[in-house]
């Protein structure tokens, strides 16, 4: 393993200190933030318009630029995902879950505190190791081959009979639906074309995105049109920013575990964001001693989420920047970005490059201070929308979670879609549904039955590919452990309190 | 009174026909006049449209007229060319995508557009497929081809029905082997699965593996193409060592909706070609490794006609059976 020099990460300290790279690092920070609020708009499409502005800079300031908008866009969908219960992007899917549900009780104030903290402790932790081992979690990225792959998405999906303990039966019903929605499109391993009924806007599968606008932001509006309050139900806010950052700390254990899922999530190539999120909430919420509060404003939740998604972006950038390989989308256009600067990835660029990469890792971890600083200046003040009537937010919620729905891809197809999820997620509700297991069906589905094939097709059917290697039997442990860890729970604390 | 006003009406009804009669005649001396629009079949980011946007600016210089990009993602853009099949042929809505994604796409499914009766107007790049191997793996084509003769390899591809798929089935057609498809969701998913070790080998595009041989996890051994790529010199081609398989590069260019008219195809035409030989642009694609290879409108009419044959040969295998 490489050993990383201190004086290279002083030079870069300081190089990164310099006026103009200082001011392209804010001038990221607040474009990226105001990307994410936008309706539609996520870090792709942010970079890619940004990219001509930059292309006559200094290739570190311009990389300084491009990864402070590509951390903060995160930030502004988180924003929009509290309060109005709108996701920016699929990475802020498990935001909404207790985010909203704050803003009800009023305290969204003190949830927008706790993700802009989680924004500075996750990304910073998930920097400080990316400087020191990312050389090293590359190579262990590739070994995941799809027998291993198949096997972490069946670990993810069992976490599902932890999300659904109380109510077994309704939240089975809803991962199974989510899992045959993510049958839906053109099959990557047979070429056919899945239970599309001739509707082309549907053939790349169902989009995520606008699937998610409409079971959160259209269900929502639907369910606050009945009655003529506001958001918040109380009418008011109460709870300031620093009780929500206090909060936070008092969280270490939950913080730790949600960046390390981040983290790891993030350094597996293909497997994004949103899926980060969503499985440290539903291992927050397994572990917790009050699971039943998550999903109805648990700040813990919250802490888990947003923790762990600003972990996964570091993670994402381990394998973009020592292999070329790109974590999600997102990382993709960043990688394109590197390359048209002439920063080549590699193993070597710790080496050749290492100006230029180091002063981007410093400025990543500045970014998340300067994010935090945002947070506590401006955005609580975005709270006071939880406190408009009804009748004024109901029709701007609508109105801007569908231009967000259709801006993704230019089609009124795709408002179609949002506002048929929105009106399947009403009837959820109202039936005592969850819909967090249909979110992880629809989120892992395609990863679960692609590897599951491909596994297969390299091993020549033999399904000792499953269980040959020692990764695939360290998880398929855990998978079996994390399945029965609701029965055999109890059982563990009777033997222990029987011993006492 | 009344006559006067007839002989008006008369008056104005013969100059709208007159006008009507005459204004198609103008369309090539007066353009452009407002801006062009350039269709993106994929997400904002992706290879198309960052070359989409890198080519924007020069081509604006020369036309004249702001030149945009607008991204019409879906369905691996069978909704961009469904649309565009039925666009307003006036010069000021164009399409660029990876040729020839669209007619893999006619082959794959039913589709109410066809290929050949877009207008070619300029293509500006062409990408080569290349067969990489694990660094570990074989040094030479040749013991590559002597193993792969022996047993069946499994073989990466960033999709199925991708033109990357295309290329692959007509060089082992050639080879005479037989290969075990693995598809991908894109180049990345297949590149990095054969960095791992747990693909035999992986077939992609030249500039989605650059980054991973540069860092010594994968080996070039042959690039499916009439000439060596000035980014991979070493490469060898099929010609090298005594194979000869069609090459099917991919082409990245605008087209124009179908019955564009010739004098409109020509001002484009000329400031696209202007635009690629900027220095400023030379300079932008050599930094993305991108090898310029400029066709004309005839030239690229000419490989939309070659393509159709190669995947008519194929189209089956696009589909598991």
């Amino acid at each position: 393993m490489r050993q990383v020099s201190m004086d290279v990460i002083t030079q870069a300290i300081a190089f990164v200190l310099q006026g103009q790279n200082l001011c392209a690092l804010i001038a990221g920070t607040i474009y990226g933030i105001i990307i994410g609020i936008l309706p539609g708009l996520g870090p792709s499409a942010g970079m890619a318009l940004a990219l001509p502005l930059v292309l006559k800079w200094h290739p570190a300031t311009a990389l300084i630029f491009m990864g402070a908008l590509y951390k903060c866009s995160n930030f502004g969908g988180s924003i929009t995902a509290i309060l109005v219960n709108t996701p920016g992007d699929a990475s802020n899917a498990a935001t909404i879950l207790d985010g909203y549900p704050m803003c009800e009780k009023g305290r969204g104030g003190v949830a927008l505190a706790l993700s802009g903290t989680a924004a500075m402790v996750g990304g910073t932790i998930g920097m400080i190791c990316l400087i020191f081992v990312a050389p090293f979690l590359a190579d262990f990225a590739l070994r995941f081959g799809p027998a291993e792959y198949f096997l972490t998405a069946l670990l993810a999906l069992s976490i599902i009979a932890a999300v659904v303990q109380g109510a077994t039966i309704k939240g089975i019903i809803s991962a199974g639906l989510g899992l045959m929605l993510s049958c839906v499109g053109f099959d990557v391993i047979t070429g056919h074309l899945r239970y599309t009924f001739g509707w082309t806007p549907i053939e790349d599968g169902i989009p995520l995105i606008q699937a998610l606008i409409g079971l959160f932001a259209v269900t929502q509006a639907l369910v606050l049109a009945e009655s003529a309050q506001s958001i918040s139900r109380i009418g008011k806010l109460t709870g300031g920013f620093w009780e929500g950052v206090m909060t936070y700390f008092k969280h270490p254990y939950a913080i730790i575990r949600a960046a390390a899922i981040g983290l790891f999530v993030g350094i597996l190539p293909a497997v994004g964001q949103s899926s980060a999120g969503l499985l440290a909430w539903a291992e927050a919420k397994r572990e917790s001693k009050h699971p039943e509060t998550f999903g109805k404003g648990e700040p813990e939740g919250i802490i888990s989420s947003e923790t762990s998604t600003n972990a996964c972006m570091p993670g994402d950038l381990v394998c973009t920047i020592a292999l070329g390989i790109p974590g999600s989308v997102g990382a993709a256009i960043f990688l394109g970005i590197m390359i048209i600067f002439g920063v080549i990835p590699g193993p070597l660029i710790f080496t050749e490059k290492a100006d230029v990469i180091y002063s981007l890792f410093i400025a990543l971890i500045l970014t998340s201070f300067i994010l935090f600083l945002v947070g506590i200046t401006v955005a609580r003040h975005f709270a006071v929308v939880t406190l408009l009537p009804n009748e004024i937010i109901v029709p701007v919620i609508l109105v801007i979670s569908l231009l967000g729905s259709f801006a993704i891809r230019n089609l009124m197809a795709d408002v179609i879609i949002s506002l048929a999820f929105g009106v399947l997620g009403y009837i959820m509700l109202k039936g005592g549904f969850t819909p967090v297991p249909l979110l992880l069906g629809m989120v892992l589905g395609e990863m679960v039955e692609r590897n599951y094939h491909r596994a297969l097709m390299i091993s020549g059917g033999s399904y000792s590919v499953f269980y040959s290697s020692t990764i695939s039997k360290i998880l398929i442990f855990l998978t079996l452990l994390s399945l029965a860890g609701p029965y055999l729970g109890p059982i563990w604390k009777r033997l222990t309190q029987g011993g006492k | 009174m009344l006559k006067n006003l007839t002989k008006l009406f008369t008056f104005v009804f013969a100059s709208g026909i007159v006008l009507i009669l005459i204004s198609p005649l103008s369309n090539g001396a007066d353009f452009p006049k407002k801006p062009v629009k350039i269709i993106v079949t994929a997400d904002a980011g992706g290879g198309e449209d960052t070359e989409a946007r890198g080519i924007a600016p020069y081509a604006e210089k020369h036309l004249g007229v702001r030149v945009m990009i607008e991204n019409q993602p879906g369905a691996g853009g069978k909704i961009a060319f469904e649309k565009f099949q039925k666009t307003e042929p006036d010069g000021y809505t164009l399409i660029t995508y990876t040729f020839p994604k669209s007619i893999i796409i006619e082959y794959m499914g039913k589709t109410n557009y066809r290929t050949k009766d877009f207008t070619p107007v300029f293509a500006w790049s062409r990408g080569n497929q290349l067969l990489v191997v694990h660094a570990d793996t074989w040094k030479t084509f040749d013991e590559f081809l002597k193993t792969a003769k022996a047993k069946t390899l499994s073989g990466g591809l960033s999709g199925r029905g991708s033109t990357t798929h295309l290329a692959g089935l007509i060089a082992i057609d050639e080879l005479g082997i037989k290969v075990n498809w693995v598809p991908y969701e894109g180049a990345a998913g297949s590149t990095s699965a054969l960095a791992g070790k747990h693909l035999d080998f992986t077939i992609c595009l030249a500039t989605s593996a650059i980054p991973l041989i540069h860092a010594g996890k994968l080996r070039p051994l042959m690039l499916f193409s009439d000439r060596r790529d000035p980014y991979l010199p070493d490469v060898p081609i099929p010609k090298d060592i005594g194979f000869d398989i069609t090459a099917l590069p991919a082409i990245r260019g605008a087209q124009a909706p179908p019955n564009t008219s010739p004098s409109i195809v020509k001002v484009l035409e000329e400031a696209f070609y202007k635009a690629v030989r900027e220095p400023d642009y030379i300079e932008w694609a050599k930094k993305r490794k991108m090898v310029i290879h400029p066709l004309n409108a005839q030239e690229f009419g000419k490989a939309v006609a070659e393509a159709y044959p190669n995947v008519e040969k194929f189209k089956e295998m696009f589909k598991e059976q």
